[in-house]
């Protein structure tokens, strides 16, 4: 039996490795910015949020 | 027989080495940052107090519904940006990112910026963002771009809208004033892009892009950017006699007018050679310069009045 085993499926490259972390980075640091923006409204407008006139 | 199977290069999944970057260039940085500054002075001359984070808030979502238009526009024009050099080293031509790649990152943007303007800010506002987004990219980009020479003049309502999205964001209505500003940026548009179609008319004919200067020639299209200046410059003074805007305003864009019609005369007069493509190139330059003053001026009296309120 060989000592090391071929992995199965896709192996990523360093570069595409690191552009992926990039990637999730940026998308975590967004989401983040969101979550902040809908708070930090929310208590801004306190009860008034919830008053929508189109 | 060929020891690779091709069935398995075909199969095989793309794996993206695209980084932030390429995603940042999908955006249009610089054409964002335009919308930004416009939206901006919507923003700031509008007779109500907005809390800063509102108005952060409504500035972001413009920005990214912005931004979102741009990435939109890529994905459907890969295939031209390729034969264009300005735009060949956009991240679809240049294998970075892929069309279904931009075409995501696009509608993902369009709407989380739209319905983040709607919920936080008001609908009416996010309304006009979802209209602004739509006429950019499938009226403007799908529709006019490759159909009619005119597609810059109606397609530059799409960058007028901003600052009028962000009088909307403050005030949940329209006024005369942001319709003045989109008619000044509407009227700005056609001077602007035809004085760079004028010298990239090459490029836009390779392209197959029925730009001014490739279907009715470069002498038609300077009587037209003379036209459409005249217009403009009448346009962006206007507002000070009518009593929209006041006098510091009304000379700022007399003195600009002035330079800005000039340089249009002189993109007429001088037809060929050198002395045609730096008068043409200036034009192009002064228009931009132009613009950022006549909004910066706007700007800047909200900033003073509000520090200095007895200097008004």
């Amino acid at each position: 039996m060989a000592d090391k085993q071929k992995p199965d499926g896709i192996v990523l490259t360093e570069a595409q490795k690191r552009s992926r972390r990039q990637r999730s980075i940026a998308i975590a640091l967004a989401l983040g910015v969101l979550v902040f923006l809908f708070f930090a409204v929310t208590m801004v407008k306190g009860p008034a949020v919830l008053v929508r006139p189109m | 027989m060929s020891v690779v199977d091709q069935n398995a290069i075909e199969l095989a999944p793309r794996i993206s080495e695209a980084d932030v970057a390429d995603y940042i260039a999908l955006l249009k940085p610089r054409v964002m940052s335009l919308v930004i500054f416009t939206a901006l002075v919507g923003l700031m001359i509008a007779p109500v107090h907005v809390h800063p984070v509102l108005a952060f808030t409504s500035i972001l979502c413009i920005a990214v519904g912005a931004g979102a238009s741009g990435a939109l526009n890529m994905w459907y024009e890969s295939d031209i940006d390729a034969l264009m050099s300005r735009t060949a080293n956009r991240p679809i031509p240049r294998g970075r990112v892929t069309r279904p790649e931009a075409l995501a990152f696009g509608m993902t943007l369009a709407f989380f910026a739209v319905m983040t303007l709607g919920i936080l800010v008001n609908w009416f506002a996010g309304a006009l963002l979802a209209f602004t987004i739509f006429f950019y990219v499938v009226v403007y980009t799908m529709g006019l771009k490759r159909w009619t020479a005119q597609n810059i003049v109606i397609g530059g309502a799409a960058g007028a809208l901003p600052p009028v999205v962000a009088w909307a964001a403050a005030t949940g209505s329209l006024s005369i004033e942001p319709v003045l500003l989109f008619l000044i940026i509407f009227f700005w548009t056609p001077p602007h892009f035809w004085a760079l179609a004028l010298f990239r008319s090459d490029d836009y004919a390779r392209a197959g892009i029925p730009m001014l200067p490739v279907v009715a020639g470069p002498d038609a299209t300077r009587l037209q950017i003379l036209l459409y200046t005249l217009v403009l410059v009448t346009v962006a003074v206007a507002p000070w006699p009518l009593g929209y805007f006041d006098a510091v305003y009304g000379v700022t864009s007399l003195v600009l007018g002035a330079g800005m019609l000039t340089l249009a005369i002189n993109v007429y007069r001088r037809r060929e050679g050198s002395e045609a493509l730096r008068a043409t190139r200036k034009l192009f330059a002064f228009s931009i310069l132009y613009l950022f003053a006549l909004f910066a001026t706007l700007g800047l009296e909200v900033v003073v009045h509000a520090l200095a309120p007895s200097i008004w």
